[in-house]
């Protein structure tokens, strides 16, 4: 077994096939190669062994560490700092997003002022649910990307070239990325609004506002309102009830806020500071500082014992 | 194909002996086995629905082999869940699963010179719709339409891969690709992933050079075969035995005709209003295309929302 494992050529770092192409390559060499009569134990540690794909031999190797591939190289499992719903909604001027201010490390209401709804060129807007800190990244690419489309225009006068990547353009960019970091089994585990307008051929920036949205596998679609992780459950019924193509700014404001307010009641994750952003045809990206809604606690339903009110019970 | 000796292991039916629950180390022959064991009921991709417990084991984290801590579910051997993946059982924390099943329908019928094609257009995960009018047809040439159902991240990868290589063949070529070749082309580009495969289940219908409708269906590793009628996605158990009455005229009694291409979309409307009163997944609204040699025409119909 131990010759087996050591039969594996060595690779260097540099076109070493990504890990489960080596997992899978050895699971079949593994498998093809018993012969019928080997015990169930030898299959076993055989799988045990391929699974750790450090070079060396088997002698060489550490108990697995919780990683799949090199050290050094840990694949996130689970999102650690998250951030809840964003809801999305196109009006009759452009397209407005909304969240709450709430970063929560597990149950506890860590970070109460997070910004989750980012800029990123004059004409995009992003707002991310899920873990913070791959938000951030994202963040942070997103923003290098435009930099250098920013640096290396022809022009320096923003308005004399439409260098900067429109929403949609940004939308397709960033399904590619989560999509291989997917495939690699080590996502950004976040769900992304991307908000603005299309871009016309001749690359100016359409008269069409633009709500995508890609989440951590890279599924992407666009709609007219949309809403991430509760925002799903709680705000896009209520949201697909009362929009209508044509809304004005007031209106669609007061829609995402309700939303947000009755996400506060319902979703232990969510918090009642929120900030609402948008991107209009003239005005560009405008991203409004947090603020509180108000709240009503005194429903009957939420203050009487539901056993008292004649219905037929619940809780 | 030798199946990994799942149900060699799972004669064993030991409950293991747990050590150390914050080990992650094998510590023993027994967790080895119940680990692989619940591994390959975890979490696999069917290779196809009908093999009964064929799958192929796609989640590779090679991390917390020790089991029975409680903390991950334990999955017990079960035929056939396919495209489950832990919606309705281990409702907490669970690992990351690159796959989701995003749901939706298929259906594709060739006649003697066109071919339907229709697809619905919900758009899936767990129980939450995602939205109602994405399309799930995607025409590869003027003759040729792919439908694809399963997880759409894979099925918008895989027709950005189909797109690309379509464009080399027309520029290399200096034709588009004849319809037979698409099949043959979708086949191995989906056997190129074995490993680590599409979760796409395709149907693609159009037309032949002879001007015949050509259908051909595909399981998700790319075995394909032409076909009279093909139907794919989470309604295909109640199409499919309808298809074979009306389409394949089996179990009847009356002379067999072929049908014209507005009767067959007649068929295919009936059909996924039966496909959407029962599967979940199918509703909202139909996309219909009929595939001629002299183009393709479209039509919406609507579904049930609910």
């Amino acid at each position: 077994l131990k010759d087996d494992a050591k039969k594996s050529p060595v690779r260097t770092s540099q076109n070493a096939p990504t890990p489960f192409q080596i997992l899978y390559f050895k699971y079949a060499t593994a498998i093809s190669t018993i012969p019928s009569s080997t015990s169930i134990l030898t299959t076993a540690l055989i799988l045990t062994m391929s699974l750790s794909l450090q070079p060396g031999g088997s002698s060489t190797r550490a108990p697995p560490t919780g990683t799949l591939s090199a050290p050094g190289n840990a694949v996130t499992t689970r999102p650690i700092t998250t951030g809840t719903s964003v809801l999305g909604i196109k009006y009759r001027d452009g397209v407005m997003l909304a969240a709450d201010t709430l970063c929560s490390y597990g149950s506890l209401a860590k970070y109460k002022n997070a910004r989750r709804l980012l800029p990123v060129n004059s004409r995009t807007l992003i707002g991310g649910s899920g873990e913070y800190s791959d938000l951030q990244a994202i963040d942070d690419l997103l923003r290098r990307n435009a930099l250098e489309d920013r640096c290396t225009a022809d022009s320096l006068y923003e308005e004399e070239n439409d260098a900067e990547d429109c929403a949609k353009e940004v939308w397709s960019y960033l399904r590619a990325v989560m999509y291989n970091r997917r495939s690699k089994m080590n996502p950004l585990w976040n769900d992304i609004v991307v908000a603005g307008f299309r871009q016309n051929d001749d690359g100016s920036t359409s008269e069409e506002p633009f709500l995508g949205i890609v989440d951590k596998i890279g599924t992407a679609y666009e709609d007219d309102i949309l809403a991430t992780g509760f925002g799903g459950y709680i705000a896009l019924p209520l949201m697909r009830e009362k929009y209508r193509p044509d809304m004005e700014e007031g209106e669609a404001r007061a829609l995402l806020e309700d939303s947000l307010r009755i996400l506060f009641y319902r979703d232990c994750r969510a918090l009642n500071r929120v900030q609402i952003a948008k991107v209009t045809r003239d005005g560009g990206v405008l991203v409004s500082d947090p603020y509180e809604l108000d709240t009503y606690w005194d429903f009957k339903g939420f203050v009487t014992n539901k056993g008292e009110m004649g219905t037929d019970g619940g809780w | 194909r030798r199946k990994i000796s799942s149900k060699k292991l799972q004669s064993r039916n030991q409950t293991p002996t747990s050590p150390n629950p914050h080990a992650t180390t094998m510590t023993s022959f027994l967790s080895a086995t119940a680990a692989v064991r619940s591994r390959n009921g975890e979490k696999c991709l069917p290779i196809h629905n009908s093999e009964g417990g064929a799958t192929i084991s796609v989640s590779f984290d090679g991390q917390n082999l020790a089991i029975g801590t409680g903390k991950y579910p334990t999955a017990s051997y079960h035929d056939d869940v396919g495209i489950d993946h832990g919606i309705t059982q281990a409702p907490w924390e669970r690992r990351f699963s690159p796959y989701e099943f995003n749901g939706g329908t298929t259906l594709a019928i060739s006649g003697k010179d066109y071919a339907v094609v229709a697809a619905d257009t919900r758009l899936s995960s767990g129980y939450e719709i995602l939205s109602r009018n994405i399309s799930k047809l995607h025409p590869l040439t003027e003759k040729c339409v792919l439908g694809s159902a399963g997880c759409k991240t894979d099925v918008d990868q895989l027709r950005s891969v189909l797109d690309i290589k379509m464009k080399v063949y027309a520029h290399n070529h200096r034709k588009p690709m004849a319809t037979p070749s698409v099949a043959q082309m979708l086949g191995n580009t989906l056997y190129y992933k074995r490993f680590f495969p599409y979760y796409a289940f395709n149907v693609l219908a159009g037309v032949d050079s002879e001007g015949k409708g050509a259908v051909y269906s595909y399981d998700a590793i790319g075995s394909f075969e032409r076909t009279p009628f093909s139907a794919s996605g989470s309604g295909q158990s109640f199409l499919i035995p309808l298809m074979d009455n009306v389409i394949s005229h089996k179990n009847r009694l009356d002379e067999k005709r072929d049908l014209e291409a507005e009767e067959v979309v007649e068929i295919v409307k009936d059909a996924f209003i039966t496909a959407g009163e029962r599967d979940i997944y199918t509703g909202d609204a139909v996309e219909i295309m009929i595939i001629r040699s002299d183009g393709i025409q479209k039509e919406l119909f609507q579904l049930k929302a609910d």
